[in-house]
């Protein structure tokens, strides 16, 4: 207990989470690159056995990461229970009493209070002392002060007054707003889900998670910037059913998902499965459009023309026919051409490159054929749009975390406490007021102010004389 | 001619010459030179801010683009990370007049605009539709800054080193006189970091906030999220040491520099393992 309690162990835990996690960002990772993870399996079989063993390819999803992560959550609520910080500023007065003997008492421990403030003041004011008193009260509250209970009697008053004392819960809170953090995760991390859901223009697809609920994507449209392949925008009229029940229906896009419940629906991507509504061959003058797997007369000659397959993104892998991608990036098509009782070896025409063709064998090897006398000009392909269902109960939680961050960040750090110790007796028909200060400002800093503050008090009580000191007995860091 | 790359180049002049003379500065006592080290610098910063508003407008030619900033390109991040620095060197100029770390600060800005001049491509795109929202103009900006800010404390960590350096050396030269007090840079150097590491975390969450508004998720430990994280891991740690084991000096530097060198990963390096965040991964 002792060691998660030290600072010292909680800051190496913080470097070494910080260090596992560059780890992760250098080797290739399940979750994000699943390809490069067996490469990386087939080129070191050895080394993956050892990797495999410690989670290095899912490290963010390791057991030892996660613990690492929960000690440090752990630690956190340890270490702000137990560590209390050191406090110079924290010597309150007690809960208000109305017995002269507990103010007599209150006076006489003034020099104990005092000890503690690193700045003091006295002041002499020509006002009878109950002017004083009020004069006093009313000059901070002025400067933004506030003021806790007061006590008062003949001999006289005291009262504490403080400026930004949230600033002492600052660290707390944002402590704290980590483990609410890192809760929301874990609550994500149990109840919630992410999944894929590709689905065809016109089509629909049941979820995983949810299998009585059917995604249909009545229409996909993707815009590019003109002359590039960069989409300008790209969105689905979706909708939701559970059976004849609808449950939600909206355009989609990037940046503007469908809530249904919490489970929500992105436009994340979208691709070119191979399916298409027809291709446009130019054969000499004549421009015929073909549907898929649909046989087409090719006027003034015996042959007809079939289209059977489109590859979104051509490549050629062991010999065959492949695409890199769902994105159609370079797009090629399957013909084939029948006369009667006979067929040609189907043949590879591009889009982008009419110049380009090849011939495929039975086993479908491919071998570079001469330039076709015919064209694609052009491809209408069905695309699917790329759903990414995503359910996150911990997400409110971790938003609140989040500002609970922010609350306690900038008090601790763009909030300055101060604390005020006042007492002022009655002197002769005229009034002494003893000021202690203490801050969480720079000393030199504070210093500025805490003068100036005796200044402004001394003008408005009308003193005729007011020193000021720094506390001997206390070193100011 | 573009007036934007004209006024970019002239920025790039003026912090230049500003730098040498920051350098300069550092071992003469001509105050002279001090004050046109601020006036060449506060003209380049004015080039910049116009050669900026060129980008704009010709950002916002593009209908998708308009009224988010353009600062999806390397360029025009490089360009705004350089801007800040300066801006926040003025910051601290105002409040602390230690005109002496201009020699270690604005090199940054030079070099900052100098590597988007000569690397980065100025092409004005439009945005791909995960930009086209309004918290670009936000989550990057803070984070940026927030480099910037980091930017600075290394200037002054640097500066916290050489005037160690000079006090225990045996023969101190004149440089030692002219900086200040190890015991002001260390504190400048803290408070530099404890206004900037607020701005990166916060910073950090708001991308959370737009994630999970874009992609469904409010983390998921892409190579620039990790990154931006442990970065402020090193500077938490930072705290930590200096608030509670009451660290300074050489070694409180040290640590502060291990983190700025973190935010240089971050915003160059990254862009080589990143497929979310690269800049470079559309080219």
């Amino acid at each position: 207990m002792r060691l998660l309690r030290s600072i010292r162990f909680n800051i190496f835990l913080g470097l070494l989470i910080a260090l596992a996690a560059a780890v992760g960002t250098l080797l290739p990772q399940v979750p994000e690159v699943p390809e490069k993870v067996s490469q990386f399996h087939q080129a070191h079989p050895q080394w993956s056995k050892l990797f495999d063993f410690f989670g290095l390819f899912n490290i963010y999803q390791s057991w030892w990461f996660m613990g690492m992560l929960g000690l440090m959550a752990f630690d956190i609520i340890v270490c702000k229970l137990w560590n209390k910080p050191p406090d110079v500023g924290m010597v309150a007065l007690p809960p208000e009493i109305n017995r002269e003997e507990e103010i007599e008492r209150q006076l006489s421990r003034k020099e104990a209070a005092l000890k503690l403030k690193p700045y003091q003041a006295l002041l002499r004011s020509d006002l009878p002392f109950d002017d004083a008193f009020g004069k006093a009260e009313g000059a901070l509250k002025e400067a933004g002060y506030r003021l806790s209970p007061e006590f008062r009697g003949a001999s006289g008053g005291a009262f504490v007054a403080t400026k930004h004392g949230l600033q002492r819960w600052g660290s707390y809170i944002a402590h704290i707003a980590l483990v609410v953090i890192l809760a929301g995760s874990l609550v994500k991390g149990l109840f919630g889900f992410v999944e894929m859901v590709p689905v065809l223009e016109g089509g629909s697809r049941a979820m995983q998670n949810k299998p009585d609920w059917e995604v249909y994507v009545d229409k996909f449209t993707v815009r590019y910037y003109e002359g590039t392949r960069t989409p300008k925008i790209f969105s689905s009229v979706m909708r939701v059913q559970q059976g004849d029940r609808e449950l939600g229906a909206k355009t989609i896009y990037v940046n503007d998902p469908l809530d249904i419940g919490g489970v929500r629906f992105y436009q994340a991507s979208w691709g070119a499965g191979g399916m298409f509504r027809s291709v446009t061959l130019k054969i000499g003058a004549q421009k015929l459009s073909l549907p898929q797997k649909k046989r087409v007369k090719i006027k003034g000659t015996p042959f007809t023309v079939e289209a059977d397959m489109m590859l979104p993104n051509f490549t050629i892998k062991d010999g065959q026919a492949d695409t890199a991608s769902l994105d159609l990036q370079n797009p090629a098509v399957r013909l084939s051409f029948t006369a009667g009782p006979h067929k040609t070896s189907p043949l590879w025409l591009f889009e982008n490159n009419p110049e380009l063709c090849f011939v495929e064998d039975e086993n479908g090897m491919l071998d570079h054929a001469p330039k076709p006398p015919f064209q694609i000009v052009a491809i209408d392909p069905v695309l699917f749009s790329g759903i990414q269902v995503a359910y996150d109960p911990g997400y409110r939680i971790v938003l609140t975390g989040a500002i609970l961050w922010l609350t306690g960040i900038v008090s601790l750090f763009y909030l300055h406490r101060r604390r005020l110790w006042v007492l002022v007796e009655p002197d002769d028909g005229q009034a002494r007021i003893t000021l202690g200060g203490w801050s969480s400002r720079g000393p030199k800093e504070y210093e500025r102010e805490f003068q100036g503050l005796v200044k402004r008090l001394g003008s408005s009580l009308a003193c005729s004389d007011f020193q000021i000191s720094r506390n001997p007995l206390l070193e100011v860091s | 001619m573009n007036p934007e790359i004209v006024l970019i180049k002239g920025t790039f002049a003026f912090y230049s010459v500003a730098a040498l003379l920051a350098l300069c500065y550092l071992f003469s006592k001509q105050e002279r030179l001090s004050l046109w080290m601020l006036r060449l610098m506060g003209i380049g910063l004015a080039l910049h801010l116009a050669s900026f508003g060129f980008r704009l407008h010709a950002f916002w030619q593009i209908p998708e683009n308009r009224f988010f900033l353009p600062i999806n390109s390397f360029f025009g991040a490089l360009s705004y990370l350089a801007l800040a620095v300066a801006a926040v060197f003025f910051v601290i100029e105002r409040e602390y007049r230690l005109g002496i770390l201009g020699a270690f600060v604005l090199p940054w800005t030079a070099i900052g605009v100098g590597a988007a001049v000569i690397f980065a491509d100025p092409a004005i795109a439009g945005l791909v539709p995960a930009l086209q929202s309004y918290w670009i103009n936000i989550h990057p900006m803070v984070l940026m800054t927030a480099y910037a800010a980091f930017g600075n404390a290394f200037g002054v960590g640097l500066a916290l080193l050489i005037q160690e350096h000079q006090i225990k050396s045996r023969k101190p030269s004149e440089l030692c006189y002219r900086l200040p007090s190890i015991e002001d840079l260390d504190n400048l150097n803290y408070k530099i970091i404890v206004a900037a590491f607020p701005t990166l975390t916060v910073g950090i969450l708001m991308g959370g906030v737009w994630a999970y508004n874009a992609w469904g998720r409010f983390w998921g430990w892409d190579a620039k999220e990790t990154w931006s994280l442990i970065t402020a891991l090193i500077y938490a740690g930072y705290l930590h040491m200096r608030f509670v084991k009451g660290l300074r000096g050489r070694k409180a530097v040290y640590v502060s520099m291990v983190g700025f060198a973190s935010v240089l990963f971050t915003f160059v390096g990254v862009n080589f393992l990143s497929e979310l965040h690269g800049y470079l991964s559309n080219e």
